[in-house]
This record gives C-alpha cells, structure tokens and sequence, in this order.
C-alpha cells in the first residue's frame, strides 16, 4: 500500500509540473464546449429563400409577405425569372425557391388548385428535407388560412399535436453537450495515459521503476489511480461549464452519473494502457490514440444516430465503450433515468472496462519482460 | 542546386518509406473514412420505434396504422388501450414516440369534422423528433387526399435528388483529408528534424532554406494529392456520388487547397517545439475547426452569428464549398469566381505569414 502511495504521489508530482495539464483540465472544457457547443447544431435556421411571382396579384403577395415574415426563412427577395433563381440556387446564393405561375389566384378562384412550385437545394439531403417541412406546413397555414377566410368548407382533416419531452424548444445543444463531455472524457484520459507511459519508455525511467522493488501490478495501479482522479477532475469541470456557460442542469441522480463515469473510465485508461504498449514513440502513441478515437466518435450516436447505421454497422457500435457512455450520459443528463432502466448500459461498461484493464495489463507486463 | 533538391525530395521519401506504420495509415485512414462516411455516417432516419395507442378501433383508425406502417421511417408497435406513463416508456426506450389516436377519431372522421391525434415525442434528439413531427402530419394527411385543395405543392430537389448522405459528405472528406495529411504530417516532418537537431545540419549544407522546406514539404504533397483523388474516384465508383463537373478543375482546385495546408502545417512547426506538441496544435487548430465549423458536417447558417464570421476565415469553408459545386451541382470558375479568390487570397496570406516566421525562427 505504502509503495502504491508513493508511486501515486510521484505522478502527481508530475502532472503539477506539467503546466499543460492544467490548461487541459481546466480550460479546455469550457473552450471546447464553448466553441463546439455553439457551433455543432443541426438545427435548420436562416434557409436561404427567394420567390419567382408571375402572378404579380394579392394572392401571390400575401404568399411572398407570409414567408418573409418568418425567421427561418432568409428572404433574399424576388427574382424576375425562373432561370435568375436557379441560378441562385446554382451559385449557393439560395437554398429554396418559391415560384407562384401565372394566373395562380385566377385558378385557385375556378377551383383548378394550381401548385406552387418549390426548388430545393439537396445537396444537404438532412437540411433539405427539413427546409421542405418547414415550406410545406407554411403553405398549409397560409392555405387554411384563406378557406376559412371565404367561407369554404374546411374539411376536417386530422391534425397532429406534438408535445416534445424534455427538450420542448428542439434546442439541439441540448443534445450534444452531454455528449460532447463524455467525449471529452475519452480523448483527455485516453490520450494522456498512452503519452504518459510510452514518455517513460522514451525517456527509459519504466526500466529504472522496474528494477525498484515494485512488482507490475502496483506499477500500474499507481497509474491508475492519479489519472482517474483527472479524468473524474476534468468530468467536474465539464459538468460545471455544462451548467454555466449552457444552463444545462442534470435532471438525474448525479451519484449514478459518477459511478457510471468510474465505469467509464475504466475503458478509457485500459485503452490508453493499450495504445502504450502498441506504440514506441509518443508520436506513434497520439496517431494510434487519434485515429481510433475518430472512429470511436463516429460510431458512438454522438452526430448520428445509431438506428440509421446499416445493420453490420450497428453491430459494430456494440464494441464501443463510448457508445454506451453517451447513451447514459444523454439518459441521466436529460431525462433523468433511474439506474433501473441502465443497469444494461451499467454491466456492459463495467465488463468491459474490467477485461480491457486486465488485458492490456497483462500485454504490459509482457512487453517489460 | 536542382540536385540537392531532389535529394532532399528522396530523404523525405526514405523517410516516410521507413516508417510503416505511419505510412500505412496515410494510405488506409481515408479509404477507412470513406467507408465509414459512405455507409455509417447518414442522417437518414429509418426504423424509429413508435407506439400507436389505438383507443378507437375503428376501421378508419386501423388504416392510418397501415399508413404508417407503410413507411420504412418507422416500427410500429400498436397497444389497444391506453398508454399510462409515456415518461417510462421513453426512459427505458422502448419507443421514440407515442401516437394517441381518440377514441372518438373514426365518428368524427365520418362526420366530416376535424380530429386531433396526440403525438409524445422523446425530443431529447431533436432532429429526430423533427423528423417524427413531419413524417406523422404528413402521413396523417395523406389519409385525406382527396380532399379539394385551393392549391398543391409541387416540390423538385435539385443536384441530390433522393437526399442522400453520401453524395454531401464525400466531397466533403476531399477537404478534411488532404488538410490531415498536408498539414498534420508536413508540421510533424519539420518539427522531427529540430527536435533530432538535424534542422541544423541541413541549414549548414549548402542547400537554401527554402528549397529544404520545399524538398520536405513536396513528398507529403503528392500523399495527401493522391489521398484526395482516391476519395473521389472509389466515391464515384463506391457510392455513387456524381461527378457533374470538370475533373481537371477539381484537381486545380485541390492543388490551391494543398498549398493551404501546407502553409497551415509550416506555420504551426515554426510554433511548436516537438511533434507532441505539434501534432496536438495541427489538430486543435487546424483539423478541428476545419471539421466541425465548415459546413462539412453542420450547416454554418443555423451557427451563432458570430461563429459564422470565424468559419469564413476557415480555408476548408471555401474549398468544401468549391468542391460540393463542381462535384454535385457542375459549377464551374464562373460561377465559384468568389471563393476561389478568396481561397487564393488567403493561400497568399498564409504563405506570406509562414515565410515570416521560418524566417524569424532561423535568425
């Protein structure tokens, strides 16, 4: 016990010299969240839209008055012909256009129901299809609106009222914060733990601590340790800047989000002992770290969710720690699920970060021998 | 003089040859993305669990299920009586939404009168529940369409016309990859040889400065050059993105945003003082930025105002641009005149800034 604590108290010696760390622990939370935060959303806002009238009649304007009036429209203005719109929507000037034909008010008047038509830039498939949305219940309004207006028969039609749990503002940050921590939590401690071992490897100070009466074991829980404490550090702060710069509280119980990050960070440190052993350099050891942390992210729900994936794709998803870490956090943080309904998550995590301990201590010690 | 260029040009080469395990990722990460953004990486929704609580029974209620089970958007679990905690139903997930249909919905109906169905969405995903919203009202009208309309829509999605992900993010990855590269390896490259000291060696041979930064600079070039042609011809053959517009200007075009990356990774090696170091800064002030505020990913128009301005000052915002309209749309100079000077310009300026700051460095 006493040789553990020393050891303990040597990384910390380290880390405290290591200024770096404190920026990484400290700040960067709050940056990345800041930055990433505020900039990752896919919500669809300021579609930019111009409208062909070759109606030129009061029909036609009170269209073109209705959608400049709204705020998810960026209402360029008019264009004179079809082609000068598409050539807006060519040049990316315009990512929708509205174009009302000739004789549109006379037709609706004889019941002929002309159509407007509407161009769309698909280009952001995801984006478009909410751009269509978005025209396609306007127009419904608008067109509600006149047959009621002249006394025509509104035939009932079925109209859904939605109610949107806990994120009744559709705020996608809402979303992404939760996760942007976990994620922050993965590449911090991952990252750090490989460097920081395959540093002793360069420098040959694991030679010198292997011949001092530690066994491996001991070598390793004192690595363990010092870096849990960071990560669980680092967690609090994310927490914190979550709270302060977003005004996201979290709606569940804050013990099982702390057990659950335990768990969490066993997966973490057992890869970044992993990638120690892979790598030689500290170069090599910030590649490996960073390219399997790219698949990791993608493969976890963080942008996309995972029922989109085709289905090998989603077996996949099965292998990765971070994806049961994110669906957690978003659980607890968001709706505030009680551990009976993630105690799968909770058995999956711990299992893994329990063999991926195991194992790549166990390659650690070979390695040394 | 040529000669000792080109022997630089081969040490580089000997260099990058021996190491395999980066070599190898150079060559395997962008096939490796390609698949992961071709296959895995939509935003298409599909079989999202829904339950519908059919408290009427009727044969106007049960067709509307069958509308909606006629979509592939979503998986139907249909319960006949009522639903008590749609909170629980939502944090265990067994379903994304529930859909109430009234036990009065099919008299009504017959009646001619309007009905209102409730629909609970869990929008802790609030593009899915965005989606959810879309999908039920129009499938719920869509039991209607009979109905005499004063007017109709007529929609025409152009350049992508089954709004598909692929074709929007494989060009995309063009960008992302070749600035990993370009940027990410030619910093680390430079950055080895101060750390080893043999920066010092090669600026008291006889060879100029500029010509050993070039010399290290250029193999890293035809990588990341090759890298970007390979994402856009197994693209082209893999996931069928189009390519409607001149691939000799898509080529142009890559050499002036190689050219950026390589002026990114040039001024980040005169900051960094080793590769950990240098790598860390490529990432976090490069390739970070270039992936998350471009638009390769998330729309800048729906970005805070002000992180908009910080996306224009991005290099990737205007070749992710250039490249999504040449590929997808067939623009041509004329119509992609304004980012492309303003890519150049910004080439120019970095250029300009890294030769600056080589040159403090050196003296």
């Amino acid at each position: 016990m006493g040789k553990i604590r020393s050891l303990v108290k040597k990384e910390f010696r380290q880390i405290r010299r290591t200024k770096a760390y404190f920026a990484l622990i400290f700040v960067a939370p709050f940056m990345q969240l800041l930055i990433m935060g505020s900039a990752i959303t896919n919500e669809v806002k300021n579609i930019s839209l111009v409208i062909v009238d070759q109606d030129k009649t009061p029909a036609s304007r009170e269209i073109i008055d209705k959608f400049s009036a709204v705020a998810i429209f960026d209402y360029l203005g008019e264009a004179r012909t079809t082609e000068e719109a598409s050539l807006a929507l060519d040049d990316g000037l315009a990512k929708a256009v509205i174009i009302i034909p000739r004789d549109f008010e006379r037709d609706m008047e004889r019941g002929l129901s002309p159509s407007l038509q509407v161009l769309i830039d698909g280009v952001d498939g995801n984006s478009a299809g909410i751009s269509l949305g978005y025209i396609t219940s306007m127009a419904a309004g608008i067109q509600k609106g006149w047959m009621m207006a002249g006394q025509l028969p509104v035939s009932g039609g079925v109209q859904v009222i939605p109610r949107y749990f806990y994120n009744p503002e559709l705020d996608s940050k809402l979303n992404f914060v939760p996760g942007l921590i976990g994620l922050l939590l993965l590449m911090i401690t991952t990252m750090l733990t490989a460097i920081n071992i395959v540093r002793e490897k360069e420098l040959g100070t694991l030679e010198q601590l292997m011949v001092t009466p530690l066994g491996g074991t001991q070598l390793i829980i004192g690595k363990i340790i010092p870096f849990t404490i960071l990560g669980l550090l680092q967690f609090t702060m994310g927490i914190l800047a979550a709270r302060l710069v977003f005004g996201i509280p979290v709606q569940g119980s804050i013990p099982l989000l702390y057990g659950m990050v335990l768990l969490f960070i066993m997966t973490t440190l057992g890869l970044g002992i992993f990638f120690s052993t892979v790598a030689n350099t500290q170069q090599q050891a910030m590649f490996v770290a960073w390219f399997s942390m790219i698949f990791t992210l993608l493969l976890s729900g963080f942008f996309v969710p995972i029922n989109n994936m085709p289905r090998f794709v989603q077996y996949l998803t099965y292998l990765n720690p971070l994806r049961y870490f994110i669906t957690v956090l978003r659980e607890i943080y968001l709706k505030g699920t009680p551990f009976r309904d993630l105690w799968r998550e909770a058995v999956i995590l711990g299992g893994m970060g329990l063999t991926l301990i195991l194992a790549s201590s166990m390659r650690f010690h070979k390695r040394l021998k | 003089m040529k000669r000792s260029f080109l022997s630089i040009v081969r040490k580089e080469l000997i260099h990058i040859f021996r190491d395999r395990q980066s070599l190898f990722m150079v060559l395997t990460m962008p096939l490796l993305m390609l698949l992961l953004y071709g296959y895995a990486i939509t935003l298409d929704m599909k079989a999202i669990d829904i339950i519908v609580a059919d408290h009427s029974a009727s044969p106007e209620s049960r067709e509307l299920i069958r509308h909606i089970e006629a979509t592939d958007f979503f998986k139907v679990s249909v319960y006949k009586g009522g639903v008590a905690h749609i909170g629980e139903i939502f944090q265990n997930r067994e379903a994304q939404c529930v859909l109430e249909i009234p036990r009065d919905y099919g008299e009504t109906i017959r009646a001619g009168l309007p009905v209102q169905l409730q629909l609970s969405i869990d929008a802790s995903d609030p593009n899915a529940a965005n989606f959810i919203q879309n999908y039920v009202s129009r499938v719920a009208s869509l039991s209607f369409a009979d109905q005499t309309m004063l007017f109709s829509l007529e929609p025409r999605i152009f350049y992508n016309p089954d709004m598909r992900s692929a074709p929007f993010f494989i060009p995309g990855l063009i960008a992302l990859i070749l600035l990993l590269i370009c940027a990410l390896l030619t910093s680390i490259a430079i950055v080895r040889e101060k750390e080893t000291g043999t920066m010092e060696q090669l600026l008291v041979s006889p060879v100029k400065p500029v010509q050993i930064i070039l010399g290290k600079v250029l193999p890293y070039t035809f990588l990341g050059f090759f890298d970007g042609l390979m994402i856009l011809v197994v693209g082209s053959l893999l996931f069928h993105v189009p390519i409607q517009g001149s691939v000799l200007l898509i080529m142009a075009m890559m050499l002036v945003y190689v050219v950026t990356g390589l002026s990114l990774g040039m001024l980040v090696s005169t900051v960094a003082k080793t590769q950990s170091v240098a790598m860390l800064a490529a990432i976090t002030m490069t390739v970070l930025p270039s992936m998350l505020m471009s638009g390769f990913i998330f729309p800048i128009s729906s970005m805070p105002r002000i992180f908009q301005l910080v996306s224009r000052i991005i290099p990737a915002t205007y070749f992710i641009e250039i490249i999504r309209g040449i590929v997808l749309k067939g623009n041509d100079l004329h119509n992609l005149y304004k980012p492309a000077s303003i890519l150049l310009g910004l080439d120019a300026v970095l250029i300009a800034l890294s030769i600056r700051a080589f040159k403090i460095r050196l003296e």
